[in-house]
């Protein structure tokens, strides 16, 4: 029994060949795979040969829904003591979508002038939420040992648009939800206990004068750019005999061993219209009104009109302390218009004057 | 975008009249100030005055109040929110009219200063930046050493803004000041302010300075200023050649650059509209608690 089943074995190994072995150098999985969540907005224009009649029915069916959405009360106006969960350092709330619309300097009370970026919170909208077991984001082709803090997703819109410049797809990922299509749609990755239901407005009290955001926006498409403007190159003389190369990078590697282009190397490409974050951006006015926050400095990424996300800041020193407006700040009727931060010194304050010490 | 067509029975030659009317159209402080000169003369003969809108004069007063009329930087929001700051600001201190060529003196909050204030006085040579960055420069010659300090105009530490003598220069900047002989921005510093009239326009000095031998700072040859009197004797064969070259006169007919140099009239009376009422309150409570302007003769045509 034993011999046969040897024998079984060896002819079994034995048929095996090692010489044939396919090996792949190189696999190229797919970049970006858009999250399942997202549909395609842009629909092609087209005459829809209308009459006067229908054209106007239309219309009215997109003002009676207008009107409907924005009677609509925010679901935390009704329900408050429903906050059983409280806020702690781990929390991670929802952020809001906003606009960067200008910089203007402001002045310190010890008569510093800065630079201030306003950012408008625009018409957001709780979509919808996906709880931590139901979302399944992107498959990539990294391995993860480490069993990871299970969040839930947030869909965040801002802008309420005309339904009929989007596609049905679009559409429906609202009509499902009950909410009219939104220009923008973000996702947030949040713990399960911020979780907000939907249609509830966020606005810019979301974050408190003082605190400290992550901006994350697409930087400014500056096209395909040389060195010196892409990497700050110095480039090369104007003149002692310089040709055609004032502004070249010169040199991109050494020779003998290293007789290739090293990875990495810093070369002439395209700059700019990608993703960027600014952490830890300090918050220093913010006006109730117009939904506007005013924050420190001018680095935000993209130009003006351009589309940001605001998160509570992950910076170990920067983050919050003290309990923010937890999920997010209720609508409150008699909010004071403007909140400052203590450092900035106010238009309508006397002139700052310095005491003799 | 009015065109205003004038029934005049003295023939103007096309081009003039083209300048004039396009000139009325962009209604804004850039071109007007171009062809300033040429308005002048054409008034003299006695034609009808243009019915103005009152609203817009606010734009040669408070020039800061029109945004930048570049389109990437716009935003009517932003443009609110900047206005109703500057208007706070001004309800604090009382920033008044003055042009380029004004003699301005200004005190300012300063921390290492003995007294903890600092007085300036000098001759406004550029205005420029628009809303909360506004500002101007200010030149004077103190001990033979040519100074030149830059103010913001919404600068809360600004403590005092006061006009010594109110009236224009024959150019838009006067940049050439430093390379002309420093007497002609030599001012004293306690120098007694000069008070018009009530209702009389803003004078126009016609001075026409000296510039001191080259080098100089820019090529002040090809900027086409009325303010300089000899800048032709310094002059070599080759730089006159030069500014032969780069002239280009077709530039005051490039209606496109105007246009997008300045702000259209509908939007500056949009914006006039909404700061005209608390700007009004602003001046009459003023002229209330100030005392009333008396004529006082010019001293010197010089400077």
């Amino acid at each position: 029994m034993t011999t046969s089943n040897m024998k079984l074995l060896c002819t079994v190994l034995g048929k095996m060949r090692i010489d044939n072995i396919i090996t792949r150098s190189h696999f190229s999985h797919p970049r970006f795979r858009p999250p399942y969540w997202y549909l395609p907005k842009e629909r092609v224009m087209s005459d829809e040969l209308l009459t006067q009649e229908n054209k106007d029915f239309l219309e009215e069916v997109k003002q009676d829904k207008l009107i409907h959405q924005s009677a609509l009360v925010s679901p935390l106006a009704n329900n408050e003591p429903q906050e059983l969960v409280q806020w702690n350092p781990f929390t991670r709330r929802v952020g809001l979508i906003a606009r960067k619309i200008g910089n203007y300097p402001m002045w310190s009370k010890d008569g510093k002038k800065f630079q201030t970026t306003l950012l408008q919170v625009v018409d957001n909208h709780v979509i919808k939420y996906i709880p931590p077991e139901e979302f399944k984001p992107m498959k990539s082709s990294k391995v993860v040992w480490k069993e990871k803090r299970k969040l839930g997703c947030l869909l965040i819109g801002s802008e309420t648009i005309d339904p009929s410049t989007v596609t049905k797809e679009y559409c429906g990922l609202f009509n499902s939800v009950g909410m009219l299509p939104k220009k923008h749609l973000c996702r947030f990755m949040i713990s399960p206990h911020a979780a907000l239901p939907t249609g509830t407005p966020l606005f810019a009290t979301h974050f408190r004068v003082g605190d400290h955001v992550d901006i994350r926006a697409k930087t400014m498409d500056r096209g395909f750019q040389g060195v010196m403007k892409r990497w700050g190159f110095k480039g090369m003389p104007a003149s002692h005999g310089v040709t055609k190369t004032h502004r070249r990078p010169g040199n991109i590697g050494a020779g003998g061993e290293k007789a290739r282009v090293w990875p990495g190397t810093k070369m002439p490409g395209h700059m700019g219209n990608r993703w960027r974050t600014l952490r830890g951006v300090k918050i220093l006015r913010i006006n109730t009104k117009h939904n506007i926050l005013w924050t420190l400095g001018v680095a935000i990424p993209g130009e003006t009109g351009a589309m940001c996300y605001l998160f509570d800041t992950v910076l170990p020193l920067k983050k919050l302390n003290t309990p923010p407006p937890f999920p997010t700040h209720p609508p409150v009727e008699d909010l004071p218009i403007e909140y400052h931060d203590e450092s900035i010194h106010l238009f309508d304050e006397p002139t700052i004057t310095f005491e003799e010490s | 975008m009015s065109i205003v067509i004038r029934k005049s029975t003295i023939d103007i030659l096309c081009a003039a009249k083209w300048i004039a009317r396009r000139d009325c159209r962009a209604l804004s402080s850039v071109p007007e100030k171009v062809d300033i000169g040429e308005e002048v003369k054409e008034k003299v003969p006695g034609h009808k005055p243009r019915a103005h809108n009152p609203l817009l004069e606010y734009r040669h007063v408070y020039p800061e109040f029109l945004p930048d009329p570049n389109p990437k930087w716009r935003n009517s929001l932003r443009e609110k929110m900047e206005r109703a700051d500057m208007l706070k600001r001004r309800s604090q201190i009382d920033i008044p009219e003055f042009y380029v060529g004004s003699i301005v003196a200004v005190t300012i909050s300063d921390p290492h200063a003995q007294g903890k204030t600092n007085r300036f006085v000098g001759i406004c040579i550029d205005r420029k930046g628009s809303g909360l960055r506004a500002e101007f420069i200010l030149r004077n010659v103190i001990d033979h050493q040519g100074v030149e300090v830059r103010y913001e105009l919404y600068d809360p530490t600004i403590q005092l803004i006061q006009v010594l003598r109110l009236e224009k220069r024959l150019d838009d900047k006067l940049y050439y000041l430093r390379d002309a002989l420093p007497e002609y921005c030599t001012f004293p510093l306690d120098m007694d302010p000069e008070i018009l009239p009530e209702g009389t326009p803003v004078p126009l000095n016609p001075v026409q300075v000296k510039l001191k031998p080259r080098p100089w700072l820019e090529r002040w040859e090809r900027q086409e200023l009325k303010g300089v009197s000899n800048i032709e004797e310094h002059l070599k064969e080759k730089d006159r050649v030069r500014r032969e070259l780069r002239k280009t006169p077709w530039e005051k007919y490039d209606l496109m650059k105007q246009y997008r140099k300045t702000i259209p009239a509908e939007d500056q009376s949009e914006i006039w509209n909404e700061v005209y009422n608390q700007l009004q309150q602003m001046r009459v409570s003023r002229k209330k608690m100030s005392r009333k302007r008396t004529f006082a003769t010019p001293k010197t045509q010089l400077a």
